[in-house]
């Protein structure tokens, strides 16, 4: 299932709702991003759900994530 | 004596060494903040069972498991006060039984529960943001199990180690393994093949192939007969459904699933043993396609942060004891190693010296263990008589026999662990060690100072001082 919004780390992917509270609740969502694969619940605080809020040092927008190391690089 | 996960809990309950949380709580961050606290309260902090978390229902966490000495010592056999060099010989002791005995079960209890399709592992399992700024959510405490491709009967060269795993939906993995890991060794050849590669995350296993499969082996040693060993009882093992892995038969999750080979996703980053974030990464990917589980399966998981947390408690004396043993068999002088810093980072040998100038040697020893060569960084080596368990002692020893002329030795641009941030580039460092023996010849002489002797008379009497002081305190 898509959402409108945008990643909350790379600002860039699209976002799926990838579970619901397995009770029926309705007591949370998790969110990932197709492109850099962050997900984050939407009982988190703040500082892990709003861009703006977000430690930049972990942001990921405009990185190419190509370029990321592998630790285990393809044959 | 351990032979799931179960049996474990209940002996910790029994020891006082568990604790029921029955408050609701929020995933994040309540249960970072309960599992950092039972961290915190150190030696004897007990093992959390979370009995109710926001939107998962009836399903139970429990983590810290491993988290303290005295759980340690439970896992053992030994009585939960058992010192660190007590519980250290007797791993000592037993290493030695090696190889155990392995034995296949039918139904198998982690086969009770089979999941073919439709499984969630986001819903499945009660998964939490172990540090903040993780990329996502992790298996931190997942025992995977491959095959070399080469050699698929062999039950030697089959893998069990403890990678991060991030679950990236319902049913797809990210995985890190290093180049020093075995299970690279399993990908490489897959991927070379362009196969994919069987693979099945075991959840919830019997502490002591926790302690084994995060054990830095040779790699054709087994870790399930090294279990067995170290347990005195033979492993319990059953095969996944597909007949292709061994499994422990008591686990309470098992994820089969198939490495896709050259394949690679953003995985991290996820809050590692030295303390610090590894940043993010190019990661292999895992498609999960099967879930069994036993019923009512309690899903356990690691927290990590800033040490002392749970996996230095898990990751030390099963790495201080191969040192020990690889580097004792050249070296009989070496009395104990003690490398509980960070997967061995910082190691203590306590050694006699055989001639001047050994305890370089013995250091040497340590950097070229296969372990040692990427992870083994400062060395302190004290003599045989100084207890490498005991920081008192080890602090002494550095204060009045290290002379920084001679004995503070660094060696630049060796191998390094990459999660290291002293490691820079990720992978290289340099070697360090610090010389806290006494000079023997043909070493000239520290100058001339006789030592304190010790007092042998003591032993005897701190049983009747203890009693003393217990007698005044009622």
């Amino acid at each position: 299932m898509e959402t409108t919004m945008k990643c909350v780390r790379c600002l860039e992917g699209t976002v799926t709702v990838v579970a619901h509270a397995p009770d029926g609740s309705g007591a949370w969502e998790i969110y990932r991003c197709e492109r850099c694969n962050y997900a984050w619940r939407s009982t988190e605080p703040p500082n892990i759900t709003d861009p703006a809020l977000r430690d930049p040092f972990f942001q990921l927008s405009g990185r190419d994530l190509d370029e990321l190391s592998s630790p285990l690089p393809l044959p | 004596m351990f032979t799931d996960l179960r049996s474990f809990l209940e002996k910790l309950e029994q020891e006082g060494q568990l604790v029921h949380y029955r408050d609701e709580v929020l995933p994040e961050p309540d249960i970072r903040a309960i599992l950092r606290a039972a961290a915190d309260l150190g030696p004897t902090g007990p093992a959390v069972m979370f009995h109710d978390i926001l939107g998962y229902g009836d399903r139970r966490l429990v983590g810290n498991v491993h988290g303290s000495w005295a759980n340690h010592a439970l896992m053992l056999g030994m009585v939960k006060t058992a010192t660190l060099r007590e519980q250290f010989q007797e791993l000592d002791r037993r290493w030695d039984s090696y190889p155990g005995e392995l034995r296949w079960v039918d139904q198998a209890p982690c086969h009770e529960v089979v999941l073919q399709e439709g499984f969630n592992l986001l819903e499945l399992l009660p998964l939490f943001r172990v540090n903040p700024n993780d990329g996502g959510f992790y298996l931190s405490k997942a025992s995977v199990v491959s095959k070399d491709p080469d050699e698929p009967a062999s039950v030697d060269t089959e893998n069990v180690g403890v990678y991060r795993v991030q679950v990236l939906d319902a049913e797809t993995l990210a995985m890190q393994g290093l180049p020093f890991h075995d299970i690279a060794v399993h990908v490489r050849k897959a991927e070379a093949r362009n196969e994919p590669l069987p693979v099945a995350i075991c959840l919830g296993v019997a502490p002591m192939l926790s302690f084994v499969a995060s054990t830095p082996l040779e790699y054709a040693q087994s870790e399930y007969k090294y279990c067995a060993a170290l347990e005195g009882a033979p492993m319990q093992l059953t095969k996944t459904t597909d007949g292709y892995l061994d499994v422990p038969a008591t686990a309470e999750y098992v994820l089969e699933g198939e490495l896709q080979p050259r394949v690679r996703v953003t995985e991290g980053p996820f809050g590692e043993f030295p303390g610090s974030y590894s940043g993010a990464r190019k990661q292999v990917l895992i498609k999960v396609k099967r879930v069994t589980h036993r019923r009512d399966p309690i899903f356990e998981n690691l927290y990590l942060g800033r040490p002392w947390t749970e996996i230095d408690t898990l990751m030390a004396l099963n790495t201080s004891i191969p040192l020990y043993k690889q580097i004792s068999a050249t070296m009989p002088e070496v009395k104990a190693v003690n490398a509980i810093y960070q997967h061995g980072l910082t190691v203590i040998i306590a050694t006699d010296s055989r001639l001047g100038g050994y305890a370089k040697s013995v250091a040497f020893r340590a950097f070229s263990t296969p372990h040692g060569i990427s992870y083994v960084k400062n060395v302190i080596v004290v003599d045989g008589d100084v207890d490498p368990f005991d920081l008192n002692q080890v602090m002494w020893a550095m204060s009045t026999r290290i002379r920084g002329t001679q004995d503070v030795i660094v060696i630049p641009s060796t191998p390094g662990m990459p999660l290291d941030p002293g490691s820079d580039p990720p992978g290289m460092s340099c070697k360090v060690i610090l010389d806290c023996t006494t000079p023997v010849p043909p070493e000239p002489p520290m100058r001339d100072v006789a030592m304190v002797e010790h007092v042998p008379e003591a032993g005897a009497y701190a049983g009747i001082l203890l009693e003393l002081q217990k007698a005044q305190g009622r």
